[in-house]
């Protein structure tokens, strides 16, 4: 994206006009200008940036959403009680645990699905669309899916292990298998986006790098890990950070699968926040919880930027 | 070492064979097995046949009970008016606001798109709480526009169309302000007719994220009447508390196969929208 660019070219257009004397006609365009973004500015402004400022406030504060005038003023309360309780640390931590694993997940095996449909293959565009099936399916209904899936007694999975010789799983009822159950659940919806993000890293390389560095005697495998690889930097940090966000913003498996179990190995941080605030009516613990999401997730964005801008620049 | 042509055919043949697998046998399963009693679903299940995977001695009853019982179909119809709605406005509003971001120079330009571009970053779901404040605040709660009022600004939309809409030659316009046309019809008629790949690639992805949203339509709607499909199926239950799994299935189906229809009609706009965006619904 070049946005960048695009501010400079903006800039440069306010000061090449700054010498000359407003004429009739720019003050009309500028009015019409204001009239076409208006729409959408307000819309920007009341449900992305008044949100933002109510969840400041509200995270100073004690109260529910069934009565929010009856507010108390608790300071960073909300905040000291995070680190006093443990809910928050398991719940961010646990979030962390599935994000870490949906990404080293993601990353090879949607790196080889890329390279697989990058060579000569025949139904290369069924394989593609197969892979991108569970990338348009709605969370709702992979989450659905996979928890008959993952039945412990009548699920699919369980059918299947049991042909090869092992014995029925509990999966999403164990503490040590529900998490591991859901990256995989995730990893199965979220590598098909990851391959064609690949794929189009790899379309985008110029060819005659890699043909140089088989002209020079390279074998195939040099080729892809000190050429391709190096040289797709930027798509594998675009495609980290995609799916971390992702990861951190899960909902629908700890709601619909698990109910953040069994003992919260699975509650996910936006499920807990929900909980936190429409189960419980703790909107303002659940404020300052969603606060700390927000600056984990921007600095997480902020970073890629700066790496983005910065390195790896071929 | 050289590996025989014969050899490389077989593996990949494998590959391809494993995953078509992984990724087309849930959905055969789910899908036949809406079309079986109980009884069968699990029959076929333990132990594991190819039945599990076609719909033998198949029965519409699931779909009948789906029907009947629960508001399914309402629901479909309220996300088809959420979703057409979003489609729409977002269209309309981001077009508006890039034509005048490209088209016209005018002062604050600069700090306009920079206020854009910060809610780029804002991960919608931390939003949750506030926004539930602001928008029954409103007195949108439990309405089909509460829905989707939040995404219709949307930053990713503004970016597409921004883009497309600097890549076209201002010279196509020049003719037509030489005749006296105004903005409104020089963007109407002249703009949005050369922009339709992105706008529908837009379109695509903006109603793959209002078909599939889930938290936001759970929070901010409690009345039955107002729900939308994938609250609607989200309720019908787990394996373990229900007592008829074909008739989730049939859920799941109805909620899916519309956008996989679509993704298979347009594979290669959602597919552009995506890789161009990095934003997934």
């Amino acid at each position: 994206m070049s946005v960048p660019n695009i501010l400079t070219a903006a800039s440069a257009g306010t000061k090449a006009r700054a010498r000359k004397p407003v004429t009739r006609r720019q003050k009309r365009d500028w009015v019409f200008a204001a009239g076409f973004l208006a729409p959408f500015m307000i819309l920007l402004l009341v449900f992305q940036y008044v949100p933002l400022v109510v969840m400041a406030k509200n995270s100073v504060l004690d109260y529910s959403l069934l009565n929010p005038a009856v507010a108390k003023f608790v300071g960073l309360r909300n905040f000291t009680d995070m680190i006093e309780y443990e809910d928050a640390a398991v719940s961010f931590g646990v979030t962390f645990l599935f994000a870490l694993g949906v990404v080293v997940t993601v990353i090879p095996i949607a790196f080889l699905l890329a390279l697989f449909l990058n060579s000569k293959l025949p139904a290369r565009g069924l394989v593609r669309t197969m892979i991108m099936l569970p990338v348009v399916t709605s969370a709702v209904v992979v989450a659905t899916m996979w928890s008959f899936l993952l039945d412990p007694s009548n699920g699919l999975i369980n059918g299947v292990l049991n042909l090869i010789g092992v014995g029925n799983q509990p999966f999403l009822t164990s503490t040590g298998q529900a998490l591991p159950a859901l990256i995989v659940m995730t990893l199965w919806q979220q590598v098909g986006f990851g391959a064609i993000l690949f794929l189009a890293g790899l379309q985008g390389l110029p060819p005659e790098l890699t043909e140089a560095a088989r002209i020079d005697g390279a074998t195939k495998r040099q080729v892809l890990w000190n050429v391709t690889i190096p040289l797709l930097s930027r798509t594998t940090l675009f495609v980290v950070v995609i799916m971390t966000v992702f990861s951190l913003q899960a909902f629908a498996p700890a709601f619909l699968m698990t109910q953040g179990g069994p003992q919260e190995a699975t509650n996910l941080i936006v499920y807990h926040i929900y909980n936190t605030a429409f189960i419980m009516q703790q909107a303002g613990y659940a404020s300052a919880l969603s606060v700390v999401l927000l600056l984990v997730v921007l600095a997480i964005s902020t970073l890629q930027m700066a790496l983005l801008r910065s390195r790896w620049n071929y | 070492m050289k590996t025989h042509p014969l050899q490389r055919a077989l593996f990949v043949a494998l590959v391809i064979a494993l995953i078509l697998c992984c990724f087309l046998a849930p959905y055969a399963w789910i899908v036949s097995s809406s079309f079986k009693n109980q009884l069968t679903l699990f029959n076929d299940v333990t132990p594991l046949s190819w039945k599990a995977f076609f719909p033998v001695e198949g029965t519409l009853e699931n779909y009948r009970t789906l029907f009947e019982r629960t508001n399914v179909l309402r629901a479909l119809l309220n996300t088809a008016i959420v979703a057409g709605g979003q489609v729409a406005l977002t269209l309309l509003l981001c077009a508006m606001a890039a034509y005048s971001l490209t088209r016209i120079r005018f002062p604050g330009a600069k700090i306009v798109f920079v206020m854009i571009l910060l809610t780029f970053l804002l991960p919608i779901e931390a939003l949750m709480v506030p926004l539930y404040q602001v928008v029954s605040g409103l007195g949108l709660s439990n309405t089909l526009l509460g829905i989707m009022i939040p995404w219709i600004a949307s930053p990713f939309g503004l970016f597409l169309l921004k883009q497309a809409f600097e890549e076209l030659p201002v010279e196509l316009e020049d003719a037509a302000r030489i005749d006296g046309a105004g903005h409104v019809r020089i963007f109407f008629s002249i703009v949005l007719p050369n922009v339709k790949v992105p706008m529908l690639t837009l379109g695509l992805i903006t109603f793959l994220f209002s078909w599939n949203s889930f938290l936001w339509p759970l929070v901010i709607v409690q009345d039955p009447a107002h729900q939308v499909i994938q609250v609607a199926i989200a309720q019908q239950g787990s394996p373990t508390q229900l007592p008829n799994w074909g008739e989730t299935f049939a859920g799941a189906t109805v909620a899916t196969l519309p956008l996989i229809l679509l993704f298979l009609l347009l594979q290669k706009y959602f597919t552009q929208g995506m890789t161009t965006s990095g934003i997934k619904g």
